[in-house]
């Protein structure tokens, strides 16, 4: 349940970001031949659905997806290459569902243990239908055994527990199947010149006697998606993205870690960043790094609070959008902020936010989150959540709820997890958004009203988490990188550090008071149950009347004893040749 | 975030082969024989001086006193790994990693921060002393990586004395035994092996040697592995100790699998391991070796369950070379536990080189009379037969030696790192895991009074009779789940229902057969596994083969079994270690295995899709 900028170093990947929607118009003509895995596919769960649809436990859904990922991996650190690898991976995800829509082995058992993952077996990457086949049997096999040994426990359950009424909602939506057969995606990577690059940009930062460690990833992905289900959806799909990560580590005197982030999204190898935008915004984050280190700590702090557009973005993902994500309004065991809330306000009427995957872009900006379709075969969906101010619906994976009985094309996992509803790409806008300067000073002015010093101004959030279960409090806690004080008798904003803005989401939301103008996005990935996916978050800078501000944990290691070997003046032995 | 990196990646000790790659010029001596690192291309050793000598000299806490020792150490993977199943490519990669291992010690040799668990031991922070290091073999970055993984680790170094001595504090009568033995250094800085994939066709030999088991209709699943592996150790200490050596080590791993018609899981699994790629047999041999595996496996799938048994059981020597790793492997061990604060952690123990069952023993039997155990890292080769656990120098930099552990019976020795123990103070050169347990390359196993053939097998058969039995049971591969499971998950699932039973005593058989006493006739049975099969019962052996085989396998230090060449590259566990058991059959008074229980999984609904 929370954003993140930084990618773990995984061996699998989410359906990545999508080489737009040209490929929907460009479908394959009807009379083509059917690509050799497809066939396979098509094969294989034929086949099965027919055995198992009558035996016991009945099968009722059978889907196959098969992610071929193709990825080329350049990372540098400290002026030196460390990794620079090329991976090709094909990997098959069957689903199988027995018992029926209404009540089927997924139903959540309360108390029970969760399993989200759905396992992804690596299988052949020639087209060799009967190996293909071979493979997607055993799993099938394997799948449906589970699910049948589930199910067995949800109807004990079922016996003796009792039953919520969201709990008592279908397991599984009745969708319409979706046929579209687009072209495949590929990647053509030359790593040389990005193995110079991530050590020109590392050896940069090294520069700084300040940097402790500093990383540069470039990563570049296709991936295709195969999917077929015995419900007569038939998909593939394509999905092309490239990545530049910067990372800076350094430490204050005081022991606490400091770090800076940058990332770069795109589509086209035409649109890579420029050296001179890399280097502006490597500057830019050790100048950050460097002022952060000499900061003074802040103490704890509530009242009005200026959030950039960026850091809005992050916070709205945060608070609001976890919220709003359908199967947590049926698990009792959430704490269903938003559950009973359709129909009501829960922000100022000024504000609205929709969850739209369809679009590749906003403003001309790549949104990470965009797909077609969802990883459980139905397109997305451009979903208003709230319209000025009032909650319309949730976002909808095929676990459907009394009230949203279908899906809106939200359910989605990483490679290896089972969908559940997520966020694509939150947009959040504004019908009365006035010029930052404008807000800036209604934030002073709201700091003189208020008696206080200064007010703070949040320029950049590395991300953060929103406790959303029951037995927690209903509280979240976001992690601003880079605060300002603003001082209310004009004195010059003075960088400070050391603080974690916390709160709770039905209060946080009602003390927006004003917005800026215009929307800033925030492209990373985000970790829930069904692991890390891509997603963007827009918005509009926004003016918060109180916000509490907590001091955040910090490392009590002190800085390293001795400089760093390469600006020791005392270093007289070797330096490099 | 790439500092977070575990121990583990240190740990892979590879076998060597000089043979194979193009080797780079050895550095320029200086006058005073040190090699002059500073003009090697492989700028490595040279950031090790320099960060050393820095470390050394001027990293001090006021009350905490300088290190009195530093070891850096680093090992640079080339990695090559391709997989195929049923003559179809499933992957294939090239992969470059360097990671290090930074120690650092105050105190002194008698009492030191080590051998202590309390506190905070054993996790790191976010730089951590061992890490992922930049693949260039610079200078400027492993300097600055050295730097912060030596401050990180002489403030845990501190930090633990501090733990330790409060610990001391509370006890009657502190240890006698030194922390830390002293060794001469070593100097062998060898040409670096470059990696050279290009000889042959990887992905084409693993398609051609995977294709065959189309022809097996009851596989379930298979995956044929090629694993190349090529290591560069870098050692250097504040004693004086520079190495830096290459090794190399190729293997091939098939795994398959099936169901028998009353639903028991079955698999078998094909494995070599060469030193030299060149070495690895062609797809032809290799694919031969599966099918034979993939014959069994069906023969396996229509044998007869076993019962439950106890009475004599003969080792052929193979299954018998997997039976000894099993058994002696953790009993070898000459090294103090580590002090511990909290007793919980006794369990641990094992894992970190205590509480070894033949430790304190020293001078009493624990095998039969005339039987000898030697462990030799300096043996190539037996029975004419290439051995792949031979190695130079260890992970501490002290040369590896021949010790003579059981001498007609009698234990005579143990096998030492720098941990000093009860029995032994000094190293023997066996520190080749990364927790510097102590563990063996090859093990040799000599009997004085070695049986032929016949008369084993006329010993065994009288056994059976005297002990009222119509049939007995021959052993003649030992199973290895590692090896033998077709997805990761079968293996974790396979040793999840073994936990607990292998450290008392739980083995598992693979090929293994009734033998009846009437006629000496042999038939194939499934689903027996041993118990209570420990190093103790090696005390009486009634009858040593005068034959001799080669077990090779790659060692895991922590649960006993073997692991795989994936382990090698150092990322999963220390289930890697190139290592050797040579030793004739044996058979055995008694053993009890326990037949099938319990509910056998059922068997597809749906037939096998047709393979062709």
């Amino acid at each position: 349940m929370k954003i993140q900028f930084k990618r773990g170093r995984t061996f699998v990947f989410a359906a990545i970001m999508s080489a737009s929607c040209v490929f929907l118009a460009s479908a394959q003509p009807a009379d083509s031949p059917q690509p050799p895995l497809l066939t396979a596919m098509q094969q294989e769960l034929s086949r099965s659905m027919d055995a198992l649809s009558t035996a016991n436990p009945p099968a009722y859904f059978i889907s196959y997806t098969v992610t071929d990922a193709d990825e080329s991996e350049v990372s540098g650190s400290n002026g030196a290459l460390i990794e620079s690898d090329d991976d090709h991976n094909r990997y098959l995800e069957v689903q199988t569902r027995v018992g029926s829509y209404q009540l089927d082995n997924t139903h959540k058992i309360t108390g029970g243990r969760d399993d989200f993952t759905s396992g992804a077996e690596p299988i052949v990457l020639d087209d060799d239908i009967p190996v293909l086949r071979r493979e997607m049997w055993r799993q099938t096999d394997r799948q449906y055994r589970e699910a049948s040994q589930r199910l067995i426990q949800v109807k004990t359950s079922q016996q003796v527990q009792v039953q919520s009424t969201e709990g008592g909602a279908p397991d599984f939506s009745h969708e319409k199947p979706h046929v579209s057969i687009g072209p495949l995606v590929s990647i053509h990577v030359d790593r040389k010149p990005w193995e110079e690059r991530v050590r020109r940009y590392t050896a940069e930062f090294s520069k700084s006697p300040a940097t402790l460690n500093s990383l540069a990833t470039f990563t570049a992905q296709a991936t295709n998606q195969d999917q077929i289900t015995s419900e007569g959806t038939k998909l593939q799909f394509g999905l092309i993205h490239y990545r530049l990560e910067l990372y800076l580590q350094t430490k204050a005197p005081d022991g606490m870690d400091i770090n800076r982030y940058a990332n770069f999204d795109w589509l086209d190898p035409k649109d890579a960043p420029t050296d001179k935008t890399i280097d502006a915004t490597i500057h830019q984050l050790l100048g950050e790094a460097e002022s952060l280190d000499k900061a003074p700590l802040v103490d704890p702090y509530a009242g009005p609070a200026l959030l950039t557009g960026r850091a809005a973005a992050v916070f709205f993902h945060e608070i609001f959008g976890h919220r709003a994500e359908g199967f947590r309004q049926k698990d009792i065991e959430e704490g269903q902020t938003f559950t009973s809330k359709i129909g009501e306000r829960i922000m100022p009427d000024f504000i609205s936010i929709k969850d739209d995957p369809t679009e590749a872009t906003l403003n001309g900006e790549m949104l990470l989150g965009h797909y077609p379709y969802d990883d459980e075969g139905v397109p997305a969906q451009d979903v208003q959540l709230v319209d000025h101010g009032v909650l319309k619906t949730f976002l909808m994976s095929r676990s459907p709820l009394v009230n949203v009985p279908d899906s809106n094309g939200h359910g989605r996992r990483q490679l290896g997890y089972v969908p559940v509803a997520r966020q694509g790409n939150l947009i959040v806008s504004s019908t009365n958004g006035v010029p930052f300067a404008q807000l800036r000073q209604k934030l002073i002015d709201m700091v003189k009203q208020q008696g206080l010093p200064y007010g703070l101004l949040i320029d950049d959030i590395s991300g953060g988490f929103t406790m959303t279960g029951r037995s927690q409090p209903q509280a979240f806690q976001v992690e601003p990188l880079v605060v300002y004080r603003v001082y209310a008798d004009g004195r010059p904003d003075q960088i400070v550090r050391g603080v974690n803005i916390v709160g709770t989401p039905l209060v946080s939301l009602s003390k927006i008071v004003a917005t800026g103008d215009k929307q800033e996005i925030f492209n990373g990935y985000c970790g829930a149950e069904s692991g890390s996916v891509p997603v963007a978050a827009a918005s509009p800078a926004i003016l918060i009347s109180e916000m509490e501000f907590a001091k955040k944990e910090t490392s009590t290691d002190k800085p390293p004893i001795l400089p760093p070997p390469a600006h020791d003046p005392d270093a007289t032995k070797g330096q490099a040749q | 975030m790439k500092k977070l990196f575990s121990t583990v990646a240190m740990i892979a000790a590879i076998a060597c082969s000089a043979s194979a790659g193009a080797p780079r010029p050895a550095p320029a001596k200086q006058s005073n024989g040190m090699p002059d690192f500073a003009t090697d291309k492989d700028q490595t050793l040279h950031a090790m001086q320099d960060e050393l000598n820095r470390s050394r000299t001027r990293l001090v806490i006021p009350s905490v006193g300088k290190p009195y020792f530093i070891e850096y150490r680093l090992i640079d993977l080339d990695i090559r790994e391709v997989s195929a199943s049923f003559g179809g490519e499933v992957s294939s990669a090239v992969s470059r990693t360097r990671s290090m291992g930074v120690d650092v010690r105050v105190g002194n040799y008698h009492l030191d921060s080590s051998n202590f668990v309390g506190g905070q031991g054993g996790f790191q922070g976010v730089f951590g002393n061992t890490g992922q290091v930049g693949i260039d073999r610079d200078y400027n970055s492993l300097r600055q990586d050295l730097w912060l993984a030596t401050d990180e680790a002489y403030k845990n170094a501190a930090a633990q004395m501090s733990l330790k001595q409060a610990f001391l504090s509370s006890l009657t009568k502190p240890p006698e035994i030194d922390d830390f033995s002293q060794v001469p250094p070593t100097v062998d800085v060898q040409p670096r092996m470059e990696a050279d994939w290009t000889s042959r066709n990887w992905e084409q030999e693993a398609r051609e040697a995977s294709a065959g088991l189309k022809k097996f209709p009851d596989l379930y699943g298979s995956h044929v592995n090629y694993y190349i592996i090529y290591a560069t150790t870098y050692l250097m200490d504040s004693e004086g100790t520079v190495i830096r050596n290459s090794r190399c080590i190729a293997a091939v791993e098939a795994a398959l699998d099936t169901q028998a018609e009353d639903g028991m899981p079955l698999h078998n699994f094909y494995s070599v391991d060469v030193l030299n790629p060149a070495d690895l047999p062609d797809p032809a041999t290799v694919a031969k070796g599966i099918e034979e595996a993939a014959a069994q496996l069906t023969a396996l799938r229509e044998a007869p369950l076993v019962t439950d048994y106890t009475g004599p059981m003969l080792f052929d020597p193979r299954a018998a070379g997997s039976l000894l790793a099993q058994l002696v492997t953790p009993s070898l061990s000459g090294a103090r536990p580590p002090l511990s604060s909290n007793t919980q952690f006794d369990q641990l123990m094992a894992r970190f080189g205590g509480q070894s069952e033949w430790s304190g023993r020293l001078g009493t039997r624990v095998l039969p009379v005339g039987v000898s155990l030697t462990d030799d890292p300096a043996a190539t080769s037996a029975q004419g037969q290439p051995l792949i656990g031979d190695y130079k120098t260890d992970n501490e930099g002290v040369k590896a030696q021949k010790v003579t552990i059981v001498n007609n019976g009698m234990l005579t020795g143990l096998l030492m790192t720098r941990r000093p123990g009860p029995d032994f103070d000094a190293s023997n050169g066996h520190a080749r895991a990364g927790n510097t347990q102590p563990i063996p390359s090859n093990l040799i196993l000599q009997a004085t009074n070695g049986l032929d053939q016949a008369a084993l097998q006329q010993k065994f058969i009288q056994a059976c009779k005297d002990d009222g039995h119509n049939w007995c049971l021959e052993v003649q591969r030992m199973d290895n789940p590692a090896l033998g499971a077709v997805s990761p998950g079968d293996a974790s699932d396979t040793v999840s229902q073994l936990a607990g039973g292998l450290g008392s005593g739980t083995r598992l058989p693979l090929m293994m057969y009734k033998v009846y006493v009437n006629d000496g006739h042999k038939e194939l049975v499934r689903g027996g596994t041993m118990q209570d099969l420990t190093v103790r019962t090696l005390r009486n052996i009634l009858g040593i083969g005068a034959d001799s085989a080669v077990y090779n396998y790659l060692q895991n230090a922590e649960d006993g079994l073997a692991g795989t060449a994936l382990g090698a590259f150092g990322t999963v566990g220390e289930n890697g270690i190139p290592s050797t058991v040579t030793t004739p059959s044996l058979l055995l008074e008694e053993v009890e295995v326990q037949g099938f229980h319990g509910e056998p999984r059922r068997l597809p609904i749906v037939a096998p899709p047709p393979m062709q």
